[in-house]
């Protein structure tokens, strides 16, 4: 009993970590953004190398709490809504260094008159997946507070939409000094960004089942 | 000879352990919260505990419906109880031993031209119902303390599942217990006026011949939780009981209060030491507990949650099941009697013109209408509550 009681034990802790892990990934995605829209390639190279790191190490926990929970016959009757919970929070960061990576090969412009914009846009859909995670928390200890926390995700998804069709929209209709391919380059671009809170949203509509069922 | 007539006995209990230690540990099971072979040598060792240490207070008043005093009666009582749990599981119909033992045991008073003792018919199918209502009760006071506690402890939800199944594993020991002390009278209780075994002197404790009779009972059932009930419990088990772990821990826990209450002779003792009436001690039918627990979870969930069906299930148990199995016991102790010429048992308490004689019509006559209102207030009361609720999410909805 006392060698289950520590790999239960083992496994929330390694959750908790999971879940530090994919709110730290965000904000290094916020903070990368903000240095290529700023131009400084260094802090960007830096944020990065880190997202790598820390998407691999998402990975890792990913598949590990995964295997225990097998292993040890975890939470045997939610396991399979948890692996789909924990792949989709791992899609988040996924997501997010996908992002910087294409920033990094495909080099975008983005025009000065376009900075805040990218900022704003890179801000509220890191927030809405940001928000994902003390809701996800909360599932563990205390499911009946997941629903009101959640409602910041859908709050900041709908903002993300907003701000990436008003950015669209200033691009194609009022930028007409960028070439079509750039226009194009930058909706691609803005698209990918915006998957971030599409991702959270997902997250959050199953986490929203998985807590209703745990409160009946 | 005496083993060979004890052979329907041991098959009832056989099958009694197939499918009611399911009740105790399918869902926990089911759910793989724990293992199936944990689980089986839990059951056997706590129901021979439970059928040995406490088996004889129900037992006695079954003997009270009926003393089945030949072997031949005995063996044909619970033979007939038997096929009719087998024939009527495989014909999917709801059944419980308990209620099949009751109709036997009638059958055979009736074929002996025996008087039914009225008092004993009276405890046993006021326990039909209050089994189930206690169940549900249980289970909806049960299931309310668990969340709360849930909810003031903020505990991990992995620490809670760990605790849960360390507490599944208990509450099915006491449930395995409770099963044994109150069951085994449906599988050995016919037995006990017709087999006077001696007390064995062990030395550090003794064993009366009910109890010897008892410990061969809750061995065929102990076989039947190791033979048969794995495909029980990881299929009807589980299907039957679509629960969350901590709704099968409040379910299998109330299931085991439930039986422990019209088991235990110190507590029914204590009832009447503090002057209230004492607690019959009767067998009740797990499955039908487990059912009306279950209903108590769809009840603390919502009025939505409940399924009717299983309503009906319980009801109509009540009559078909006594019914069928009084009906071929009938039948059989005539083929045993005037086929084999094999001693069925004679008459010791003929029913009397007058009074206690007609009481068995007499409670037929009253108490079925009385089951029956009971069950369609019941059902009213669902229906109407049901209307209500459907009529305000409606106006929620258009307003």
């Amino acid at each position: 009993m006392s060698l289950f009681t520590r790999s239960t034990k083992e496994i929330a802790f390694r959750i908790d970590e999971f879940f530090d892990t994919i709110e730290i990934g965000i904000l290094i995605f916020k903070e990368g953004i903000k240095a290529y829209v700023r131009g400084d390639s260094n802090a960007f190279q830096n944020h990065l190398s880190k997202i790598d790191d820390l998407e691999g190490k998402a990975d890792r926990l990913q598949r590990s709490i995964e295997n225990d929970m097998i292993v040890h016959s975890i939470l045997p009757q939610q396991r399979s809504e948890m692996v789909k919970l924990l792949w989709q929070l791992d899609e988040i960061i996924d997501t997010a260094k996908k992002s910087l990576n294409e920033f990094y090969v495909e080099k975008p412009h983005v025009p000065a008159s376009l900075a805040q914009e990218f900022i704003s846009l890179a801000e509220v859909s890191g927030n809405s997946a940001e928000e994902l995670i003390p809701a996800a928390r909360a599932f563990f200890r205390e499911p009946h507070l997941v629903r009101e926390k959640l409602i910041k995700v859908y709050f900041f998804e709908r903002e993300t939409d907003k701000a990436a069709f008003q950015m669209k929209k200033k691009v194609f209709h009022e930028m007409h000094d960028l070439s079509l391919a750039e226009k194009a380059h930058i909706r691609y671009i803005t698209h990918h960004i915006e998957n971030i809170s599409d991702s959270a949203q997902a997250a959050a509509d199953l986490l929203a089942s998985m807590a209703i069922r745990q409160m009946l | 000879m005496i083993f060979l007539f004890l052979t329907s006995g041991l098959f009832l209990g056989w099958t009694l352990g197939a499918n009611d230690a399911a009740n105790v540990f399918g869902s926990a099971v089911g759910s793989r919260m724990v293992s199936f072979t944990r689980a089986a040598v839990t059951a056997s060792i706590f129901v021979i505990l439970g059928a040995v240490l406490q088996g004889s207070g129900a037992s006695e008043t079954l003997s009270r419906l009926g003393s089945v005093n030949a072997m031949g009666g005995a063996f044909t009582v619970a033979l007939a109880a038997a096929l009719t749990v087998f024939s009527m599981t495989r014909a999917g119909l709801p059944v419980s031993t308990t209620q099949a033992i009751v109709g036997a045991i009638i059958g055979w008073n009736f074929f002996t031209n025996n008087a039914v003792d009225t008092r004993s018919l009276t405890q046993i199918v006021s326990t039909w119902i209050t089994g189930p209502v206690l169940g549900a009760i249980f289970a909806y006071v049960l299931y309310h303390l668990v969340k709360i506690t849930r909810r003031k402890i903020r505990i991990h939800l992995l620490g809670y599942e760990s605790w849960l199944r360390v507490g599944l594993m208990i509450v099915g020991a006491f449930g395995a217990y409770s099963l044994g002390a109150n069951n085994i009278a449906n599988v050995m209780g016919v037995f006990v006026p017709s087999i006077p075994l001696e007390t064995v002197d062990f030395g550090i404790f003794t064993m009366t011949g009910a109890q010897q009779l008892f410990f061969l009972g809750a061995i065929a059932i102990a076989a039947g939780v190791l033979t048969y009930s794995r495909k029980v419990m990881e299929t009807v088990g589980n299907s039957l009981l679509e629960l969350s772990s901590e709704a099968a821990f409040v379910v299998v826990l109330s299931q085991a209060l439930v039986l422990f209450i019209f088991s235990s002779a110190s507590l029914s003792g204590f009832m009447v030491r503090l002057g209230l009436p004492p607690i019959p001690l009767v067998p009740v039918s797990s499955t039908q507990v487990v059912v009306g627990a279950v209903l108590g979870i769809g009840l603390y969930k919502g009025i939505r949650n409940i399924n009717l069906k299983m309503l009906g299930s319980i009801a109509s148990g009540w009559i078909t099941t006594p019914v069928a199995a009084g009906l071929l016991t009938f039948i059989l102790l005539f083929f045993v009697k005037n086929l084999f010429g094999i001693d069925v048992g004679q008459s010791v308490n003929p029913p009397a013109e007058t009074g206690d004689g007609v009481s068995t019509a007499m409670i037929i006559r009253y108490s079925i209408p009385v089951l029956l209102l009971i069950t369609a207030v019941y059902l009213i009361y669902l229906v109407l509550a049901e209307k209500k609720k459907t009529e305000r999410l409606n106006k929620r909805y258009y307003e």
